[in-house]
């Protein structure tokens, strides 16, 4: 048994009540979160969450974190830009399917190439539920929903081998049908010094399927460390990440083992070395003096 | 149902107690959360069964804690909130909009057995003779709360063939 | 004596003409002469027409200026494509290379004689002198400096800088080349001496452009992080703040895109840093959302638009001012956010500065409407004195308000609320784009969203009252005014006294705050007007056409507007002007004439 935590999941939930469906997906999320924050330990003045928008991206606004529900799909470089202006805050980025790999998709392999320390989760629930129903690039091929009345004629996105094509040091896949698994593997998101990307299958409850739903998770999932998968073997890892859609994989697929310097970090050294350079602000105009 | 980090052969009855306590808290918790969905998802029914069951669990966590407060005084606990995972508390999942009084005795009477589960799976682990009478009459208080939620659940009417989902409105786009 | 010298170039890319011509403007302010010196180019990346007019004075120079004083052809193809940036009139000196074969009397230029021409062997001397063609820039120098009487010790100067690094050969072959330059115009005097007066006191000069200005602008008013993406003709801020902003603890973010580089600059407002950002047109178009974001959310942002032709990709590297509209009224939802203009290199920073506080002051988006004229001339200009702004940080909440019970979009007098930021205990809120209560918690309330718009729209009612953000120039109670912003207030600064030397009774009034519509300024500067001109460089003219939507105009105040990179020269402005004073005294004598 481990010592005393400093804090616990309520000092994390904050008083708005979720206008998420009852039986959403997300609901397990958010408990897996204040788990996850409490298990981390900072206090919540010290962590900046930022969303999109969507069902999901409403997360925020229910933990004590200084929240910011920004617009569709620019998470990413509004964290980022936490981060680098402040790399002592824990920064923490969430938000749905179509928001990370449609509307922000672009963004998403800049984030993992800058590879600030911070931590994306991406409640991924295949389909476009705010705006009632629609298909999302997760959505599978042949799905029919109200924009694809015959079945959608587009292979879904894989967001697994997406990041980690692009080199993200740490990726992972959760589920609210396995709460603690899933509040163990956003804790050690958070604690891996990178860019750590977590994709949580989280079912709508509204308009998802019934394979997807959580009692369906339960039967199929299967955790990456009863199948010996080993997280520092990408190659493995790129290999597992292709069943994306037919299996439902949780556990950490890739951790790098080295992790790479982060930007953050480079960002204060070059700072630290470049601060005796510098003109008093109120002399800038000097380096215009023409002698 | 999962639990972190609990090491069952080495629990002493006060750890047993704070965990039984800590369960009750967590089912109590949920109950809670699960009315006030019901409630802004104007579902009254369930929400006010929500509540008497959160009102359930309170009374337990209540009981549970005056006996470890005696035997134990206020020494500090061992366990904490982080340990524990649903394990009284019914699954997020179970809750829908909508849901008939029925379906969420239902939901009530499988967190039941799941807890019911938890104390059975548990007690050939528990080596501490304590700890192990303790979880017995756990246990069995489970099943007193599945016969009095089975009691309740033929007490209701059926539920109509025709589905709530069939008349409530769509669901609004945001 | 000459004040002021007017000097127009163009050759190929080859025949670094530019170079000429920021060695020439170096040398102005070693030498403490103001110059001003445009460059424009033909649309290779490399090797194509290139020109660039340096007007230097011993006054402040305002603008460009219109006809040259002195045309250099180093080949009279690329020199003809510039055509109005480089006008010849009645009074130019024409210098051309000899080699392109052209008698003096047979010049390509339809409808003007110059005053005197020089078909120079510029190619030839340059050969013999240094040894190499490449150096025939240098001999362009020598012969301006030889003809005009300036800069000769302030180019040697230059020249030894410059190619200090380079070896010895260098420097003495263009050492050469200058004096051949000077020798040839010793021995070909004009025949009117047009010779430069010396500055009275040399003093320190800067040497600097709108964008490096800008950027400095901002580490002066304590920015750390700028967020942007490479963009014509603004991305010298960026490689500005690249060079210095870290030294200040700060950062900068090239980012992938600019939506992302306003969304990564926005992230650093939120966790309570200055922050901006800087693109042009096309960037500023995709960038809409975050701003508008911004607003809602109150926070602190500085966008620099340094505007060029539009629509689309437009004219990347020509001067326009038609984002005015963009800048006001591209936001979805009732929003206002200030909108400033530079007239200037010089005054460039004194907006920047006023940008960032007024962001920090209001919690609000800025838009820095500079243009591609002004953010890409060198200006050799005086020195700012630094001590007279006051910088502006926003309004913090209290450790008695933090505990207290925060609400970060508390509902106040001023519609100013405290802002808190990550890291501060008690300070945790929600922002959002979504409307909100004043906790921060989302909300489809109309009433709130009623009480929620009117304070962002309260909390700008001091600006609208801030005379100081105007410059109104000439006499008070003028019957006829010009109005400009931007680097055509420079024009009409010009045209201002032009138009007074000719006992005009004329006002000029420049808006350096364009947005919000300071309605009380404008109505006492209309009190006096019978007539005058709203100047823009625009097919629409978009300050005007705002004008007169909110406010009533003095009948006779009409749009003087052309589409961009088509200067305006102060002449013309005040030919229009004259023409705007004849048609209001017809119209005042049609209504006196008895009826039939």
């Amino acid at each position: 048994m481990t010592s005393l935590p400093t804090f616990t999941a309520k000092d994390f939930k904050s008083d708005l009540k979720p206008i998420w469906c009852p039986g959403c997906g997300d609901f397990g999320v958010l408990q897996a979160m204040y788990r996850a924050l409490a298990a981390i330990g900072r206090p919540s003045h010290e962590i900046a969450f930022i969303s999109g928008i969507g069902c999901s991206s409403r997360i925020p606004g229910y933990t004590t974190a200084y929240g910011f529900n920004s617009v569709h799909g620019r998470a990413l470089p509004i964290a980022q830009g936490i981060k680098l202006a402040r790399p002592d805050l824990l920064v923490l980025a969430a938000g749905g399917d179509g928001d990370g790999f449609s509307i922000g998709g672009g963004h998403v392999p800049h984030a993992i190439r800058r590879n600030a320390d911070l931590t994306y989760i991406v409640m991924d629930n295949q389909i476009y539920g705010l705006t009632k129903g629609q298909l999302s690039p997760t959505s599978a091929k042949g799905r029919k929903t109200v924009t694809s009345s015959y079945g959608s004629l587009e292979s879904a996105v894989n967001p697994l081998l997406y990041v980690l094509a692009y080199g993200a040091p740490f990726v992972a896949q959760g589920t609210p049908a396995d709460m603690a698994g899933l509040a163990a593997i956003i804790e050690e998101a958070i604690r891996y010094p990178g860019f750590a990307f977590v994709n949580v299958q989280s079912p709508c409850v509204t308009y998802g399927e019934e394979e997807q739903q959580v009692k369906a998770q339960k039967a199929n999932m299967k955790s990456l460390a009863s199948l010996k998968h080993d997280p520092t073997n990408l190659l493995a890892a790129l290999d597992l990440a292709r069943a994306y859609g037919t299996e439902l994989y949780t556990g950490v697929f890739y951790k790098n083992p080295q992790p790479p310097s982060t930007m953050d970090g480079l960002v204060r050294e070059r700072q630290n070395q470049l601060a005796l350079n510098a003109l008093p602000r109120e002399k800038i105009l000097d380096l215009f003096v023409q002698k | 149902m999962t639990i972190k980090g609990i090491d069952f052969a080495s629990l002493s009855l006060k750890d047993a107690l704070d965990l039984a306590v800590l369960i009750e808290e967590e089912a109590k918790e949920r109950y809670e959360e699960f009315a006030d969905q019901m409630k802004s998802h104007r579902t009254p029914e369930a929400a006010r069964f929500f509540l008497f069951m959160a009102g359930n669990e309170e009374k337990h966590r209540v009981q549970l804690a005056a006996q470890r407060r005696e035997l134990f005084s206020d020494a500090a606990p061992r366990v904490t909130r982080q340990m524990i995972f649903d394990v009284e508390a019914p699954e997020y999942d179970e809750a829908r909009a909508f849901m008939t009084a029925r379906e969420a005795l239902q939901a009530a009477f499988r967190a039941e057995k799941k807890a019911y589960a938890f104390f059975n799976e548990a007690l050939p682990r528990v080596r501490e003779p304590g700890v192990k009478a303790l979880f017995e009459e756990l246990r069995a208080e489970e099943i007193e709360h599945q016969r009095l939620v089975l009691a309740e659940l033929e007490k209701t009417p059926p539920d109509s063939a025709l589905k709530a989902d069939d008349f409530a409105d769509e669901p609004v786009a945001q | 004596m000459r004040r002021d010298l007017i000097i127009g170039m163009a050759g190929s890319g080859g025949d670094g003409i530019v170079s000429a011509g920021e060695s020439l403007t170096a040398a102005c302010a070693t030498e403490g002469y103001h110059a001003m010196m445009t460059k424009s180019f033909g649309s290779q990346i490399r090797g194509g027409e290139s020109s660039c007019r340096v007007r230097l004075a011993i006054d402040p120079v305002l603008n460009p200026g219109g006809a040259l004083d002195v045309a250099v052809a180093l080949n009279w193809e690329d020199f003809l494509k510039f055509g109005a940036e480089l006008p010849v009139g009645g009074n130019t000196v024409v210098i051309y290379d000899s080699a392109t074969g052209v008698p003096t009397d047979k010049l390509p230029l339809t409808g003007v004689v110059p005053d005197e021409v020089f078909a120079v062997p510029i190619g030839e001397m340059a050969r013999k002198s240094a040894g190499t063609d490449k150096a025939k820039n240098t001999i362009v120098l020598g012969l301006l400096s030889g003809w005009f009487g300036i800069v000769r010790e302030g180019v040697m100067k230059g020249l030894r800088k410059k190619l200090a690094k380079k070896g010895p050969e260098l420097l003495a072959a263009n050492e050469r080349a200058f004096q051949a330059g000077i020798e040839y115009a010793a021995a070909h005097p004009l025949r009117t001496s047009r010779l430069m007066e010396k500055p009275e006191k040399p003093g320190v000069k800067l040497l600097t452009d709108g964008n490096d200005i800008c950027a400095a602008a901002a580490v002066f008013s304590g920015c750390q992080f700028f967020g942007g993406y490479p963009i014509t003709p603004s991305t010298e801020v960026m490689q500005f703040l690249t060079r210095e902003i870290w030294k200040y603890g700060g950062a900068v973010l090239q980012a992938e895109d600019e939506i992302a580089g306003v969304g990564a600059a926005l992230g650093a407002s939120f966790a309570g840093k200055k922050s901006m950002t800087a693109t042009s047109g096309p960037g500023m178009s995709l960038k809409t959302e975050v701003i508008g974001l911004a607003s809602i959310a109150e926070l602190p942002l500085v966008i620099v638009n340094v505007q060029r032709g539009g629509p689309s990709t437009g004219m990347p590297t020509k001067s326009e001012q038609s984002d005015l509209f963009q800048a006001v009224y591209s936001a979805h939802g009732d929003v206002v956010r200030p909108v400033l203009a530079p007239t200037s290199v010089s005054d460039t920073f004194d907006v920047t500065v006023e940008a960032f506080n007024l962001a920090e002051k209001y919690q609000t988006p800025v838009i820095v409407l500079s243009d591609q004229e002004i953010a890409q001339r060198k200006e050799v200009i005086d020195p700012i004195d630094t001590s007279r702004f006051q910088v502006i940080d926003r309004l913090r909440p209290t450790a008695a308000e933090l505990e207290a019970g925060y609400d970060r979009f508390k509902l106040t007098d001023s519609g100013i609320s405290p802002i808190s930021h990550p890291g501060m205990k008690g300070g945790n809120y929600l922002g959002a784009g979504i409307e909100h209560t004043e906790h921060g918690e989302p909300t489809a309330s109309g009433a709130m969203h009623a009480r929620m718009t009117e304070k962002r729209f309260r909390k700008f009612d001091p600006l609208r009252e801030r005379k100081d953000l105007f410059r109104i120039e000439g006499d008070a109670d003028a019957p006829l005014a010009l109005i400009a912003w931007g680097s055509i207030a420079g024009v009409c600064r010009e045209a201002l006294a032009l138009a007074r030397a000719e006992r005009l009774r004329v006002k000029l009034l420049v808006p350096y705050l364009l947005y919000p519509i300071a309605e009380g300024v404008y109505r006492r500067f209309f009190e006096s007007v019978k007539a005058g001109l709203v100047v823009e460089q625009s097919h629409q003219g978009h300050l005007y056409r705002i004008l007169r939507t909110q406010l009533d105009l003095p009948k006779g105040l009409r749009p003087f507007c052309r589409t961009g990179a088509n200067p305006f020269r102060p002449s013309e402005v005040v030919d229009t002007l004259r023409d705007a004073v004849l048609e209001m005294q017809r119209r005042v004598e049609d209504t006196q004439q008895p009826q039939e």
